[in-house]
C-alpha cells in the first residue's frame, strides 16, 4: 500500500478525514503552546510585580476598551536602542497579572512600558483630553470623554477583582472591601492615569543591557 | 522613434502594434533603449544628492560625500542594467510556457516599454526626498504595469489570454525579487553594513 | 393586504424551507454572496476612515464611536468575519454541493447560518464601537459573542461535513479538505483562545495572562489567518480555478502533499509575532523555523494553481474574473514569501511593530483574498442569476483599481515600515539615539497619506463591482440547477473536472 492508497482511505472517509485535520493541525499547538502553559516559571510574577490595584485595574480596562494597545506596545526589546529609548527591557514576569497581555504589535505611538517614570499624571490629564496641545505633531486621538465618566459606573469593581481573584491574583480580603472607596468619585481619566502612572514599577534593574 | 520614452507613456497601446513590427538586434536594443533607460535615473540621484543631502524624513538632510554619492550612482547602473537583463532573460525563459516569441530582442523591448515610465518618473531624484520620490515612482509604476498587460501579447506575438498569464507571472516575479531584495537590504544592515544600529 | 402579506410570506417561507433533492440549493449561496458585498464596502469604508483619521485626526469630532481605537476593531472584523467567512461560506456551500453531487444537508440550518453569522457580525460590530472588546486582536468580541459564533460555527460544520457524509462522489475533492480545515481548525483556535472568566454582559478577563497569553494569542491569530484566509481562499482557488479555466487541477499528488504539509506547519508560526519579546528563545526560534519551512507548501499550492491555468490558457477568457484570479495568485506567492522572511528574526527586528506588518498583511488582504474573491464573485452572480454581467468595461475597470490601490498600499506602507524601524535603531557617532520617536512619527504622516488615497482606490472599485452586480442581479433570482447525475468517476478530480 502506498501512500496515495492510503491518502485515497482518507479521500474516501469523512470521519478519517476529519480526525486526520484535527491531529495534524493539533500537534504544534501541543508541542508550542501547551508547555508555555503550563510552564509556571514563565508567569512568576517578578519580586516587583504587583496585581493591580482598584484604580489602575479600572484604568487598564479603559485603556483596553479604547482600544490603546492598537497604537501603543508595552514590550521594550532587548536591543540597545530600545533601552536607550524606553527603558529597561520587558520581562515576561512583569505581565504575570495582564489579562488579557498588551504588548501590543504596533507602534504607531511609542512603546508605553515604561511610561510611567516618564511623565507626571498632569501631563497624561492633559495628553489625553488633547494631545496636541502637549505634542503639536501628534495624531493621536483625543479622548475628553474620559474625564467625564465616571470610573465605576456599575459599581462592580469588587466583581472584577473577585473574578481576577479566581484566576490566582492575590488580591486580600481588605482590599477587595476597601476598593470602592478608593473608585467612587473618580472618573475615567482618573483610572488611565493611575495605570498609566504603574507602568515600569516593576522594571527593578534586570532589563539593563551589559553594554 | 526619438521620442519612444515619451510616447510610450503617452500612446501606450497603440505604439506596441507598431514597435511589434520591427525587428531589431539584441545588441542594438540593448544600446539604443537598454543602456540609456538603466543611466538617466543614476544621473538624476547623482545631480539630486550632491546638490542637496537626502531627506528621509526625520530632521535635517542628510549629506554623503561626492565620492560615496559616485559609488552609489555607479551601483545603481549596474543594478538597473543587470535588472533590466535578468528580466528579458527571465521572459526569454518563460517564453516556450505561453507560446511567445522566442527572440530576446522582442523581450528587451517589453522591458525598455515598460521601464520607462518609471525611468521618466526618477525625475524625481533631483529633489531628493524619499516620500516625493514614492509619490511620482508609486503611479509611474502602475503605468508601467498596465503597460505590461497590454505591451506583452502584441510585442511577444502570443494569444491575450497567454499574454495575461505571462504578464502577471512577471508581476509575481517582480514583487518577490522586491520584497527579497528589502528582506536582504535590512539583513545586512542588521548585520553591520551600513548605518550604525543600537541592536 | 393581511391575507396578501401572509401569502407572500408563506410561499417565501416555502420557497427558502423547501428542500428538493434533485436540485442544488443556492439561494442561501447568493444571499451570502450579497451579504459579503456588503460588508466588504463597509468593512473597507471604516478602513478608508480610520487611514484618514492617522492624516487627520480630529475627524473623529471627539466622539468616542468614531475613535481609532473602536473604529479599527469595525474595519479588521467587517473584513475578515463579515466579507471573508460570508465569501468563505457562500463558496463552501457552492462548491460542497457540486463536488458532492448532492443539495445541502441541513437547508434550514444553512439558512440559519447565513442570517445568525450576519447578524452576529452586525450586532458584533455596534457592541465594539461601544467599546466591548477583549483587547485581542481578531478576537475582540466579548464572550456572548464568542458562545454565539461558535453556536454558528458549529452549524456550518454540520451543514458542510453533513453535505460531504451525503455526498454520490465515493472520494472527498481538495477544495472540501481546505473548507474543512478551515472549519476544524478554526473552531480549536477559537474555544481555547476565548476562554475567559466574565464579569458582566460586556467585559471578561481572559484565562490566560501575560506571557502565556501571548503565546496562545498569537497560536490563534497566527493560524486564523493561515486557516481563514489563507485555507479556506485555497480551498475557493481549488474549486474555481479549475472550473473557470475548464480543467482538471494540474497535480493531484502535489495538492495532496501541499495540503497535509500546510495543515502541519502553518500552526508552529504563531511565535514570529513575539521575536525579541518576553517568551522563550526556543519557542521564537521554533517559530521563526517553521515558518520559513511554511514557504514550501504555500508556493506549492500557487505552483498547482499557476500550472493549471498554463495548461489550459485554450479555454481562458481574459475576462475579470481569469485576470482576478491570475493576479491574485501573484500577490499570494509574494504574501507567502513575504512572510517566512518577516519571521527571520535579523528581519523582524527591524520590522517589528513597524508598518512593514501593516503592509504584508495587507498585499494578502488586498492582493490575496479581496482578488481572488472578487474573481471568484464574477464568475458566481451571473451563474447564480443566469446572466451576463451586466458591464464587463466596469469590472475591467475595477481590475486596474484593485491593482493600483494595493501596489499604492504596500509601497507606501514598505516606505514608512523600514524608514520607522530604521530610524528607530539608528544610533549617531556617539552612541545615542539620532532620532527621537517624535520627529520620526511625524516623517510617516506623508506615507499615511499615500496609504489613505491607496484605500480610497480599492474601495471605488470595490463600490464599482457591488454597483456591477446589483445591475445584474436586478429583478432576478437564483436559478434552480439540477444536480446532474455522477458517471463513474476514479477520483474526485475527475468528477469535478
Amino acid at each position: 500500500m502506498n501512500v496515495l492508497d492510503i491518502h485515497r482511505k482518507l479521500e474516501e472517509n469523512s470521519g478519517l478525514l476529519i480526525f486526520g485535520i484535527l491531529f495534524v493541525s493539533a500537534i504544534g499547538g501541543l508541542v508550542q503552546v501547551l508547555p508555555s502553559v503550563f510552564q509556571d516559571e514563565l508567569v512568576t510574577p517578578t519580586t516587583e510585580t504587583q496585581p493591580y490595584g482598584a484604580l489602575e485595574l479600572l484604568g487598564r480596562d479603559v485603556y483596553i476598551r479604547e482600544g490603546c494597545s492598537t497604537c501603543h506596545s508595552q514590550q521594550v526589546r532587548p536591543l540597545l536602542a530600545e533601552v536607550k529609548r524606553y527603558g529597561p527591557f520587558s520581562s515576561a514576569g512583569e505581565s504575570a497579572y495582564d489579562r488579557p497581555f498588551l504588548w501590543g504589535s504596533k507602534r504607531t505611538g511609542p512603546d508605553l512600558h515604561r511610561v510611567g517614570a516618564k511623565y507626571s499624571d498632569a501631563w497624561q490629564r492633559v495628553h489625553l483630553v488633547d494631545p496636541r496641545s502637549v505634542v503639536p505633531n501628534s495624531i493621536m486621538p483625543a479622548y475628553p470623554w474620559l474625564a467625564e465618566r465616571a470610573a465605576d459606573p456599575r459599581e462592580n469593581i469588587q466583581t472584577r477583582m473577585r473574578r481576577l481573584g479566581m484566576l490566582g491574583h492575590p488580591y486580600t480580603d481588605e482590599q477587595i472591601a476597601q476598593a470602592p472607596d478608593l473608585v467612587s468619585d473618580k472618573t475615567e481619566l482618573d483610572a488611565i492615569v493611575a495605570y498609566l502612572g504603574v507602568l515600569g514599577d516593576a522594571a527593578g534593574s534586570a532589563g539593563g543591557m551589559a553594554h | 522613434m526619438i521620442f519612444v520614452p515619451v510616447a510610450v507613456v503617452v500612446q501606450g497601446n497603440k505604439l506596441f502594434s507598431h514597435l511589434g513590427q520591427e525587428t531589431a538586434s539584441v545588441g542594438v536594443v540593448v544600446l539604443k533603449d537598454i543602456l540609456p533607460l538603466a543611466l538617466i535615473p543614476p544621473i538624476f540621484l547623482y545631480v539630486g544628492s550632491t546638490l542637496s543631502g537626502w531627506e528621509i524624513g526625520a530632521e535635517d538632510p542628510i549629506h554623503l560625500s561626492k565620492n560615496i554619492v559616485l559609488l552609489v550612482s555607479l551601483c545603481y547602473f549596474v543594478a538597473l542594467f543587470a535588472g533590466f537583463i535578468g528580466l528579458a532573460v527571465l521572459l526569454r525563459w518563460m517564453a516556450p510556457t505561453y507560446d511567445a516569441s522566442l527572440e530576446l530582442s522582442r523581450h528587451l523591448t517589453v522591458v525598455a516599454t515598460v521601464a520607462t515610465p518609471m525611468v521618466i518618473g526618477s525625475l524625481a531624484h533631483l529633489y531628493p526626498h524619499i516620500f516625493v520620490n514614492m509619490l511620482v515612482i508609486i503611479p509611474a509604476l502602475i503605468w508601467s504595469m498596465f503597460l505590461l498587460y497590454r505591451g506583452v501579447p502584441v510585442l511577444l506575438d502570443t494569444t491575450p489570454q497567454q499574454g495575461m498569464l505571462m504578464a502577471s507571472s512577471l508581476i509575481a516575479i517582480v514583487l518577490v525579487a522586491t520584497v527579497t531584495l528589502l528582506g536582504v537590504t535590512v539583513v545586512l544592515w542588521t548585520h553591520g553594513f551600513g548605518p550604525s544600529l543600537g541592536l | 393586504m393581511d391575507t396578501r402579506f401572509r401569502t407572500v410570506s408563506r410561499s417565501l417561507a416555502g420557497e427558502i424551507l423547501m428542500v428538493d433533492s434533485r436540485t442544488y440549493n443556492d439561494r442561501v449561496v447568493t444571499v451570502l454572496v450579497v451579504l459579503s458585498l456588503v460588508w466588504a464596502i463597509a468593512g473597507m469604508a471604516a478602513g478608508v476612515f480610520i487611514a484618514a483619521e492617522l492624516v487627520w485626526p480630529t475627524i473623529d469630532m471627539g466622539q468616542e464611536w468614531l475613535s481609532y481605537g473602536r473604529l479599527r476593531t469595525l474595519h479588521t472584523n467587517g473584513v475578515i468575519f463579515g466579507f471573508g467567512v460570508s465569501a468563505l461560506m457562500a463558496t463552501a456551500f457552492y462548491s460542497v454541493q457540486r463536488t458532492s453531487h448532492v443539495t445541502l444537508f441541513a437547508p434550514r440550518l444553512a439558512w440559519f447560518c447565513c442570517i445568525a453569522w450576519n447578524l452576529a457580525v452586525l450586532a458584533g460590530g455596534i457592541s465594539l464601537l461601544a467599546g466591548w472588546t477583549s483587547g485581542k486582536e481578531y478576537a475582540e468580541l466579548e464572550w456572548p459573542f464568542d458562545i454565539g459564533i461558535t453556536i454558528v460555527w458549529l452549524s456550518f460544520a454540520v451543514v458542510f461535513f453533513g453535505t460531504i457524509v451525503k455526498r454520490k462522489v465515493k472520494a472527498i475533492y481538495v477544495s472540501n479538505w481546505f473548507y474543512g480545515a478551515l472549519i476544524i481548525v478554526i473552531a480549536m483556535l477559537h474555544v481555547v483562545n476565548s476562554m475567559a472568566i466574565p464579569v458582566s454582559i460586556d467585559k471578561s478577563y481572559s484565562m490566560f495572562a501575560g506571557e502565556q497569553d501571548a503565546i496562545v494569542q498569537w497560536w490563534y491569530g497566527h493560524n486564523a489567518v493561515g486557516f481563514l484566509l489563507t485555507g479556506g481562499f485555497l480551498g475557493m482557488l481549488y474549486y474555481f480555478l479549475p472550473k473557470q479555466a475548464d480543467r482538471p487541477i494540474w497535480s493531484y499528488r502535489l495538492s495532496i502533499v501541499a495540503f497535509w504539509a500546510f495543515t502541519y506547519s502553518y500552526i508552529w508560526a504563531g511565535p514570529h509575532h513575539l521575536h525579541y519579546n518576553a517568551i522563550p528563545e526556543w519557542v521564537q526560534s521554533l517559530g521563526m523555523v517553521m515558518s520559513i519551512i511554511l514557504l514550501a507548501p504555500s508556493w506549492a499550492t500557487m505552483v498547482n494553481g499557476v500550472m493549471t491555468v498554463a495548461g489550459a490558457w485554450e479555454k481562458l477568457k481574459t475576462d475579470p474574473a481569469m485576470k482576478f484570479i491570475v493576479l491574485a495568485l501573484a500577490f499570494y506567492g509574494l504574501a507567502t514569501f513575504e512572510g517566512p522572511m518577516l519571521s527571520i528574526k535579523s528581519v523582524n527586528v527591524v520590522s517589528h511593530f513597524t508598518d512593514w506588518t501593516v503592509g504584508h498583511v495587507h498585499s494578502g488582504a488586498l492582493g490575496w483574498n479581496a482578488m481572488i474573491t472578487f474573481g471568484t464573485f464574477y464568475f458566481l452572480v451571473p451563474r447564480l442569476v443566469g446572466a451576463e454581467l451586466y458591464s464587463v468595461r466596469l469590472a475591467n475597470i475595477h481590475f486596474w483599481l484593485a491593482l493600483a490601490g494595493t501596489m499604492l498600499y504596500i509601497l507606501s506602507m514598505w516606505g514608512a515600515g523600514v524608514s520607522q524601524g530604521l530610524l528607530w535603531l539608528s544610533l549617531d557617532e556617539l552612541g545615542e539615539l539620532s532620532y527621537s520617536f517624535r520627529d520620526i512619527m511625524a516623517s510617516m504622516v506623508p506615507y499615511y497619506a499615500l496609504r489613505f488615497v491607496a484605500g480610497a482606490v480599492f474601495l471605488s472599485g470595490a463600490i464599482l463591482m457591488f454597483y456591477n452586480f446589483v445591475k445584474t442581479m436586478e429583478n432576478r433570482t437564483t436559478v434552480t440547477r439540477r444536480i446532474p447525475e455522477v458517471r463513474t468517476a476514479r477520483s474526485a478530480v475527475e468528477a469535478v473536472a
